[in-house]
């Protein structure tokens, strides 16, 4: 019904860095009174609204309900015009801990912040003259790569299961909408008046308490995802988890057992946490130090929800190779490394890629990320939700419907119940695909047999 | 110039035209095919209903006349859903229709700076640029020249009409279609549509059982739908109801192959929210009966309309299935019932302000636009008209918005969405419907008939004497408590000790009604202004509720944009979009992020563009 619109005044909250465990993450947040609203979340030793712009603060986010210290974080205001948006603003360097930024976000939105929309702050930057603009294009591609990125990041962060349970409550919903417009589209006298959809309301009510609730169950966001290399010596394990961390962390070399003990780093796949291993290759070996570096690893395979089984694709597959393929692993991706030097073609099933030279990389981080969504090892519970968005979509939804289920106990006339049922649609079409009127209307008509 | 304005139909969209541009003194020619059929009500008698009843009062507020002929004419009223949702509850009556059109005509007669001339219109006649409509050209081959035009044409545009397996060019059955004007536009560029909708018999009420039928009375209060009148004082007919049957049923489906409808002659889309009694057998197999309304076509007139059971099949099939209904064995048709199918024009074409993107000066209302309904014809109608009027005066249209009135949302969805199907105004199309009553249309768009010109002093007088009465009631409400004493009389207001009144009445289990002892001088006052205070009191939370989306959308359509602006070169906006925009032209960003596949990202950099823009000019200036 209500296109997404961008609107450049209110106020608008988003983590400006990777969503992942760091020591540093910053938080971003920009609209006139912004400074006002973080100053009644936070104690330091100066109010923001009176203290130096671009000058670090140090203090205390506070929920002030609860008194729950979040986080001691450093706050900088910017003062429109002197900010990247042109408006009034803050930044507030937190401490990296995935479930801690959860929280103070949780707080900002609740204390007035709208999630801010992909490439919303550079919007902001335009409208307010901020950037120097010689193309529009360029506007659409900052504006759209990034919208782009962030939407087919919410979409596979949608999990089929997920997708199909909110679909169902939507058409519900829906339907229950169309129940109510048809008494206000038709007299009293022409269509009868539908039961109360109490039913259908309950269970709406259940299943989006459910979801909620895997929320605080399943969230790989806020637990990570484990994922270690694993292969026989010199099959290029270290050499991938360099290119995975952009950085030279594990020693490479064309010595065989180079890796002796487990590195681990936290990296961001399209906004997952991903605890990630370098791993001592597998082979038999005498050496007690080798024997302890073997140890490890497999004590790191047994946790880690997924696997990356590396093969050699200069020197093909060896007998340890054609021992662990035999065996079933449903939490492992094999990958076909050196493709660019490999002596026979990449055997089934597995993902070619040269460490080296980046070949293949992108389409081995698409399998792994949807090895992480689709595997049971992370996804246990049934669905799961696992963005913030979508939770805060999803409560959205909830409080609407209670306030229908209320309404219809208080006696409350149809009108308003379809007011409240209308942001039930809206919350979950944000999730899941626009409800326009016109939905609405189908239903209707299909519905029920109107016209005189 | 033989003429300022020239208005082309006289129906209901013809009808409001004329008056609005006559009453703003500008010398109008009104054409129309027979000055006989003037406002005729070419399908069912009656006016109003919902969110169609809350159209007749914006039209009624903003000077025009559609009330005022009903509130003269009706012969039944009724409040529609007071039960289900107060705030979208509307007026409905039922016409005497030949008295109806009788008084429309005598209006216009009377109207000074109108004439009127009977001849159909088959051409519009440019200036030498192409660009610009400067008259009509019509059958008897005058040629009226005239600075603006409107065209109202209705179902009559290359009409015909259907009946089993006879068909026939008209407009409404006996009336001939206007033929040539749709091809002529057609050659001008046009892009055109073939629409259809449909009718049902009507029979001879002498001919009927009512013993066999229940009886629908009207309210006992009749109530006025115009502001400017303080009361209505007509007599009330009953309508009776009855039901088809699975007999009726069988008849129809052992017919179907009959009508013209499933075999191929109609070629237009019908509307799927009044379908033909065909049509409701064939999706809905389930049904055992369908509602039948028997409804008095007026005072003197032996006819009786049948609502709810229209159809095309042929003439002896209706009598058939018509007579297996209860009360209908022994009924006479004296009008068959037929399916009509009609040229309109894709409404896309034109502007928020009814005026043709291709032709400056041709304003464009009513069914020609898609739309279906007398109501939705008479608020384009004035709409056109007002608009037309503001053109000659040299100055910016009147374009309400979605947030101010039904006649903002039906307008701004046809020029920016069009219509495949025969459009009818719901409320569930209205995002802001709890703003949009029918009760408070004077409060939202008579400041629009005092600025344009088109309000009487006695309307002014009326409109503020309400105005202040409502104030004066709310105040009384806020300043008496509810005490002790009250509490015996009305159980409900035991919660509500020591609170003022207007709190106390925002309970749902609390009415006006409760009051009477709290504050006795309430019924000093007309019940409609009680009225309109409950609602404005007990709705008063909800509205606020939307107040900050409402904010929000003005803001989107307050950002205008500016006429010829050159999306060619707005290159950061999707080449799809772009195409849109450039055809639909949309005044505000608001208008252009409603149109079907336009993306959020689009409307950003649309925005940032104009926003440019602005500080250049704003830059230039400080030069
Ligand atoms: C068979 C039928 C069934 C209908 N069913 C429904 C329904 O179920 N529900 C509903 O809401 N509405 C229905 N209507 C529609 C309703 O009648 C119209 O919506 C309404 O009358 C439209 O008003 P208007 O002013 O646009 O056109 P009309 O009332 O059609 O008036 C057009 C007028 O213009 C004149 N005219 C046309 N062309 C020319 C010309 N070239 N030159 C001069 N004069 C011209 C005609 O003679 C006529 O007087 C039906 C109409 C018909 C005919
Ligand atoms: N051409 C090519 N060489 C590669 C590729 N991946 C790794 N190598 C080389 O293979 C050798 C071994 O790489 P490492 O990354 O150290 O292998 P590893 O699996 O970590 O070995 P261990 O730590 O000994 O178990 C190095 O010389 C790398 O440069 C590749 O995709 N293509
Ligand atoms: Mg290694």
């Amino acid at each position: 019904m209500n296109h997404e619109i961008y609107d450049p005044d209110d106020m608008i909250a988003a983590l400006a860095t990777p969503w992942a465990e760091s020591a540093i993450a910053v938080i971003r947040v920009s609209g006139a009174g912004s400074i006002e609203a973080v100053d009644a979340l936070f104690s330091g030793s100066v109010k923001l609204a009176g203290a130096e712009a671009r000058k670090l603060t140090l203090g205390v986010i506070r929920n002030p309900e609860t008194e729950e210290a979040l986080d001691e974080v450093m706050a900088v205001p910017f003062k429109s015009p002197v900010s990247y948006t042109g408006q009034d603003g803050l930044e507030l360097y937190c401490h990296g801990s995935l479930p801690g930024l959860q929280k103070i976000l949780n707080l900002l939105f609740q204390s007035g912040f709208r999630q801010a929309s992909p490439g919303e702050f550079t919007f902001r930057a335009f409208v307010n003259g901020k950037m120097d603009l010689t193309r529009a294009e360029a506007v659409q591609e900052i504006i759209s790569a990034k919208s782009g990125k962030a939407q087919s990041m919410a979409l596979s962060r949608l999990s089929g299961a997920v997708e199909s349970r909110i679909n169902t409550m939507k058409s519900n919903a829906l339907g229950i909408a169309a129940a109510f417009e048809i008494q206000l589209d038709y007299p009293e006298d022409e269509v009868e008046t539908p039961e109360t959809p109490m039913g259908e309301l309950l269970q709406i009510k259940e299943g989006l308490t459910e979801l909620i609730a895997s929320y605080q169950v399943g969230r790989i966001y806020q637990e990570g995802v484990v994922v270690a290399l694993a292969g026989r010596t010199n099959a290029g394990k270290s050499s991938l988890f360099n290119l995975f961390l952009k950085e030279d962390r594990s020693i490479v070399s064309d010595i065989h057992g180079t890796t002796r003990d487990f590195l681990e780093s936290w990296i961001s796949l399209s906004g997952i946490p991903v605890r990630l291993y370098d791993t001592a290759g597998l082979r038999k070996s005498d050496d007690p130090i080798e024997e302890e570096g073997i140890r490890r690893t497999r004590q790191v395979l047994k946790n880690s929800h997924v696997i990356l089984y590396l093969l050699d694709g200069e020197a093909g597959l060896s007998e340890d190779d054609e021992a662990v393929l035999a065996r079933a692993d449903n939490k492992r991706v094999v990958v076909w490394n050196k493709a660019d030097i490999a002596s026979q073609p990449c055997p089934e099933g597995a993902v070619p890629v040269s460490a080296v030279s980046g070949k293949g990389f992108q389409e081995l981080e698409k399998v792994l990320k949807d090895k992480i969504f689709h595997d049971s090892s992370t996804t246990q519970d049934g669905p799961v939700i696992d963005s913030l968005r979508q939770k805060n979509l999803l409560e959205r939804a909830l409080y609407g419907v209670d306030k229908v289920i209320e309404g219809i106990h208080n006696g409350l006339p149809v009108d308003i119940l379809a007011m409240d049922l209308s942001e039930v649609l809206q919350a979950l079409g944000e999730i899941t695909g626009e409800v326009s009127s016109s939905d609405i209307m189908e239903q209707m008509f299909s519905k029920f047999c109107v016209g005189k | 110039m033989d003429f300022d304005a020239i208005v082309v139909g006289g129906g209901h969209a013809g009808i409001e035209a004329g008056l609005a541009l006559a009453r703003l003194n500008y010398s109008t020619l009104f054409i129309t095919q027979s000055l006989d059929t003037i406002g005729r009500l070419s399908c069912n008698p009656a006016v109003g209903g919902l969110s169609k009843g809350n159209i007749v009062r914006e039209v009624d507020a903003l000077g025009g006349e559609m009330a005022r002929l009903i509130d003269g004419s009706m012969i039944q009223f009724r409040i529609l859903n007071r039960s289900r949702g107060p705030a979208v509850q509307s007026p409905r009556a039922q016409a005497d229709k030949n008295l109806y059109s009788k008084l429309a005509k005598m209006t216009l007669e009377k109207q000074d700076n109108l004439q009127l001339f009977q001849d159909t219109v088959v051409d519009i006649l440019e200036d030498s640029t192409g660009h610009k409509c400067e008259g009509v050209v019509t059958e008897r081959g005058r040629i009226f020249r005239s600075r603006v035009v409107v065209l109202t044409t209705g179902t009559f545009m290359e009409g015909r009409i259907f009946i089993g397996a006879f068909n026939q060019s008209s407009g409404r059955l006996g009336e001939p279609a206007a033929v040539g004007l749709g091809t002529a536009l057609r050659q001008k560029g046009y892009t055109l549509g073939r629409l259809k909708t449909g009718t049902p018999a009507r029979v001879k009420k002498s001919s009927l059982d009512f013993s066999q039928m229940e009886e629908q009375p009207g309210d006992e209060l009749m109530q006025p739908f115009s502001f400017f009148r303080e009361k209505s004082d007509r007599p009330q007919l009953s309508c009776h109801i009855t039901y088809t049957n699975k007999k009726t049923h069988d008849i129809i489906r052992a017919h179907m192959h009959e009508s013209p409808l499933y075999g191929g002659e109609i070629v237009g889309t019908g509307p799927r929210y009044c379908p033909s009694i065909e049509d409701k057998v064939v999706r809905f197999p389930d049904r055992e009966r369908h509602q039948v309304f028997v409804e008095p076509e007026g005072l003197d007139t032996e006819e009786m309309y049948l609502n709810g059971i229209s159809s095309s099949l042929p003439e002896i099939v209706q009598e058939e299935f018509l007579r297996t209904l209860p009360g209908l064995a022994n009924l006479e048709i004296m009008r068959p019932g037929y399916a009509v199918e009609y040229d309109y024009i894709d409404p896309m074409q034109l502007l928020p302000s009814l005026e043709s993107k291709r032709h400056e000066g041709l304003f464009m209302a009513g069914q020609t636009n898609g739309t279906s309904g007398y109501e939705e014809a008479a608020a384009q109608g004035l709409m056109a008209g007002i608009n037309a009027a503001m053109k000659l005066q040299g100055k910016a249209p009147l374009v309400l918005s979605r947030a101010e009135a039904y006649t903002g949302v039906l307008i701004d969805d046809l020029v920016t969405l069009g219509t495949k199907e025969p459009y009818r105004m719901f409320t569930s199309r209205a995002e802001y419907r709890l703003s949009l009553r029918h009760d408070d249309a004077d409060q939202r768009l008579f400041p629009y008939a005092e600025q344009l010109g088109l309000a009487t002093e006695q309307m002014e007088d009326l409109f503020h004497k309400k105005k202040n009465g409502l104030e004066e009631i709310k105040e009384l409400l806020r300043q008496r408590r509810v005490s002790g004493c009250y509490l015996r009389k009305h159980e409900n207001l035991i919660p509500h000790e020591g609170k003022n009144c207007y709190m106390a009445l925002k309970d749902p289990h609390v009415n006006l009604s409760h009051m009477d002892e709290a504050v006795p001088e309430l019924e000093n006052y007309p019940p409609a202004w009680l009225d309109h205070v409950e609602l404005d009191v007990k709705y008063e939370g909800y509205v606020a509720r939307q107040e900050r989306q409402v904010a929000r959308f003005k803001k989107m359509e307050n950002i205008l944009i500016p006429e010829g602006f050159d999306y060619s070169a707005a290159e950061g906006i999707s080449m799809e979009s772009r195409e849109k925009m450039k055809t639909i032209q949309p005044r505000s960003v608001g208008q252009a992020s409603r149109i079907s596949g336009v993306r959020s990202s689009d409307i950003a950099v649309l925005t940032v563009l104009l926003n440019q823009g602005r500080n250049r000019s704003i830059n230039n200036a400080d030069k």
